[in-house]
C-alpha cells in the first residue's frame, strides 16, 4: 500500500483540492446536520450547543405548517412530473417527421431557447405577462369583455402557472433526449412499413413510440426520484403572502426559518427531514426500476 | 408515390404546431427586448406587441445612470469569469487521477464523491460553514461551495478514460511528470469535453441569484440577477401580495436590463448549440 501511494505521489498531489472541496463542501454540512438535534447559536458553535434530542422534529411534525408543506411540495411535484411529462416527448415526435432541414433545426434550436434564461428572467416575464395593470393577458381578457385578474395573487391559479411556466421552460431540452433516442431506431423498420403501405400515424403509432419506450421510463422513473425537489427559486420569486397556502414548499419554508429567522436548528431539521423523504423517493423509483427494466438507475 | 408527396395535410399541421412552439418560445424574449426600446406610454397601454413604439434609448440610458445597474453587471462579469475558471480548474484537475485505472483508492473515492449526489444536506448546514469559513461578503463564497459539480466530473473522468492511453505512456517514459502530461497533453486534448461542461458551468454562474442573495449582504457586490430580482420583488415580505409588483420598477427599465443580461448568453448562443445537445445527452446517460 506504501509503495502505491509512492507510486501515485504526484496524482494523489493532483486530486488534493479535490478531496478537500468533498470534505469541506460535501461532508462538513452532512456532519453540520448534527444541529438538528442541538439547539444551535452562532456563539456556541455546533460542538457547543445543548444537545435537544429530536425537539425540532417533534415541533416541526406537530405544527400546522406541516401538512400544507407536505401537501403543497408534493403536489407542484406531482403536477409537473404529471402534466410536464408528454410534451417533450410530443415535440421530440412531431420534430422528427420533419422533412425540411432547417426548419426542424431552426425550431429545435429556438425551443431550447428558455434553458438559457436565468430564473429571475423567466419569473420576471411571468410577473408582467399576467399583471394585472398592463399584463399581456389581462389587456386580452379586457378586450374579449373579461374582467381583469391579478393571477399571482390567487391562490387557485399558482400551480398551474407554475406548471405551466415549467413545461415552457423544460420543453426545449428534455426532447433533446428523446430526439437522440428516436435517432436510435432502425431506419430499416420504417423502410418496411412504408413498403407495407403505413401511414405516418402507423409509424409513429407502432414504430417511433414503442422504440421511445425505454427511454421514457428511465425518464419517468428518473423524474419520479426527483420530483419533491421543487423548483423553490422559482417559487420563492413567484409567491407571496396571498399565495402562501399553495405555494409554500420546503424549500422556501427552510429558507425563510433558516435564513430569515435565524432559526438554524428548526431549519435545518426540515432540510434534513426533506432530504430523507427526497432519498426515499429516489431509492424505491430505482427498486420499480430494477423491477420493471431487470436494470437500477446506478 | 404517396412517401414522396411533399405537401400533406399531416405535415402542414405538424409544421404549424411546431411554428407555435417556435413562437411560443421566442416571444417573451422578443417581447421584452421591444419594450426597452418603446416609451413608457405606448407599453402601458398594450399598443407594444410586434415592434418598438416610439423607438429611443432612454432606458438604456438609464439603465448607464443607474448606482446600481452598471456595477452589477460588472460584478456579474467578474463572478462568472472567475468562478468558470475555478470550475474547469478544479474539475480538469480532480477528473485526472480518477480517470487512471490503478490509482490508488480509485474505487473509494468514486463512492465517496457519487455518494454527495445523494446526500443533500440541504441549504442551512452548507450556509453555516461558509459562514465559518468567513467567505460571507466575498467571491469566493460563489466559487468554492460549488467549485466542482459531480456531475461535470464523472462526465469528464469518462471523457479521459476514452483517450488513448499510449500518449500518455510514451509521454511517461520520455520522463514527462504527471502535472506535465495533465495540462500539456490530456487538458488540450480534452477542450470539446471542457467546452460543453463549461457552457453548463458559465451558465450556472452567470445565471445564479440563489447564492449571492444568501451570501453577499452588500449592495455594491450584488450581481445582476439579485438587482434584477430587487427590481421584481421589491418588499415582497411586507406587500402581501396587494401591490401589482409588475408595477413596481419601471418596466422599461427592468427589460432594458434584462436585456443587457442576456447579451452574452445570446452571444454564446449559436457556438453552445452542438456543446449544449452533448452535454445534456452526457449527463442523461451517466445520470
Amino acid at each position: 500500500m506504501l509503495r502505491h501511494i509512492r507510486r501515485d505521489r504526484e496524482l494523489l498531489l493532483l486530486f488534493i483540492p479535490c478531496i478537500l472541496f468533498y470534505v469541506i463542501f460535501r461532508y462538513g454540512p452532512l456532519y453540520g446536520l448534527i444541529i438538528a438535534f442541538k439547539d444551535y447559536s452562532v456563539f456556541t458553535g455546533v460542538l457547543g450547543s445543548d444537545w435537544v434530542g429530536l425537539k425540532h422534529f417533534i415541533k416541526f411534525f406537530g405544527n400546522q405548517d406541516f401538512w400544507m408543506l407536505f401537501r403543497n411540495t408534493l403536489l407542484l411535484g406531482f403536477y409537473t412530473l404529471v402534466f410536464g411529462f408528454p410534451f417533450p416527448i410530443l415535440l421530440a415526435v412531431l420534430l422528427n417527421e420533419v422533412r425540411v432541414q432547417w426548419f426542424k433545426k431552426s425550431v429545435q434550436t429556438l425551443s431550447y431557447l428558455p434553458a438559457f434564461l436565468s430564473v429571475v428572467i423567466i419569473c420576471s416575464m411571468i410577473i408582467d405577462f399576467l399583471s394585472p395593470t398592463n399584463g399581456l393577458l389581462n389587456q386580452l381578457l379586457a378586450a374579449l369583455g373579461f374582467e381583469k385578474k391579478y393571477f399571482l395573487a390567487d391562490s387557485g391559479w399558482f400551480r398551474p402557472i407554475y406548471v405551466i411556466s415549467e413545461i415552457w421552460g423544460t420543453i426545449g431540452y428534455e426532447s433533446i433526449i428523446y430526439l437522440a433516442a428516436i435517432a436510435g431506431i432502425s431506419p430499416t423498420l420504417y423502410e418496411a412499413a412504408r413498403v407495407d403501405g403505413a401511414t405516418r400515424f402507423h409509424m409513429i403509432r407502432h414504430i417511433t413510440i414503442p422504440g421511445l419506450m425505454p427511454t421514457m421510463l428511465i425518464m419517468f422513473i428518473l423524474k419520479t426520484g426527483s420530483m419533491i425537489r421543487v423548483g423553490y427559486e422559482k417559487v420563492l420569486l413567484l409567491y407571496n403572502p396571498m399565495t402562501y397556502n399553495v405555494a409554500d414548499v420546503f424549500s422556501t419554508y427552510v429558507y425563510r426559518k433558516g435564513l430569515l429567522e435565524s432559526n438554524y436548528s428548526y431549519a435545518a431539521a426540515v432540510g434534513m427531514f426533506e432530504a430523507l423523504v427526497a432519498m426515499v423517493m429516489l431509492l424505491g423509483a430505482n427498486a420499480v426500476s430494477r423491477k420493471i427494466g431487470g436494470k437500477g438507475l446506478w | 408515390m404517396v412517401g414522396e408527396r411533399r405537401l400533406s395535410i399531416f405535415g402542414v399541421v405538424n409544421a404549424l404546431i411546431l411554428a407555435c412552439v417556435a413562437v411560443a418560445t421566442l416571444y417573451p424574449v422578443w417581447y421584452i427586448a421591444v419594450t426597452s426600446f418603446s416609451d413608457t406610454a405606448s407599453v402601458v397601454q398594450g399598443k407594444v406587441l410586434l415592434f418598438p413604439k416610439g423607438f429611443n434609448f432612454d432606458a438604456y440610458a438609464e439603465v448607464l445612470k443607474n448606482k446600481l445597474i452598471p456595477r452589477a453587471y460588472l460584478n456579474s462579469v467578474y463572478y462568472t469569469s472567475l468562478g468558470t475558471f475555478i470550475n474547469l480548474l478544479f474539475t480538469a484537475v480532480a477528473a485526472y487521477p480518477l480517470s487512471q485505472r490503478t490509482f490508488f483508492g480509485r474505487r473509494f473515492f468514486m463512492l465517496a464523491i457519487v455518494l454527495t449526489m445523494f446526500l443533500n444536506p440541504g441549504i442551512i448546514p452548507t450556509y453555516l460553514v461558509v459562514q465559518k469559513l468567513g467567505l460571507t461578503d466575498s467571491v469566493w463564497s460563489l466559487v468554492l461551495p460549488n467549485a466542482i459539480w459531480t456531475m461535470e466530473l464523472i462526465i469528464l473522468k469518462s471523457f479521459y478514460e476514452n483517450m488513448s492511453t499510449q500518449i500518455r505512456e510514451a509521454a511517461l517514459i520520455d520522463g514527462a511528470s504527471e502535472t506535465r502530461i495533465l495540462f500539456s497533453i490530456v487538458i488540450p486534448l480534452s477542450k470539446p469535453a471542457l467546452a460543453s461542461i463549461g457552457l453548463f458551468y458559465f451558465m450556472g454562474h452567470w445565471n445564479s441569484f440563489f447564492l449571492p442573495l444568501i451570501y453577499l449582504n452588500d449592495k455594491d457586490m450584488y450581481p445582476l440577477q439579485v438587482v434584477l430580482r430587487d427590481m421584481l420583488i421589491f418588499n415582497t415580505e411586507n406587500d402581501a401580495g396587494l401591490v401589482d409588483r409588475a408595477a413596481l420598477a419601471p418596466q422599461a427599465l427592468k427589460n432594458a436590463t434584462i436585456v443587457l443580461s442576456m447579451i452574452p448568453v445570446l452571444l454564446i448562443y449559436p457556438f453552445a448549440q452542438k456543446y449544449f445537445a452533448k452535454g445534456v445527452m452526457l449527463g442523461s446517460e451517466k445520470g
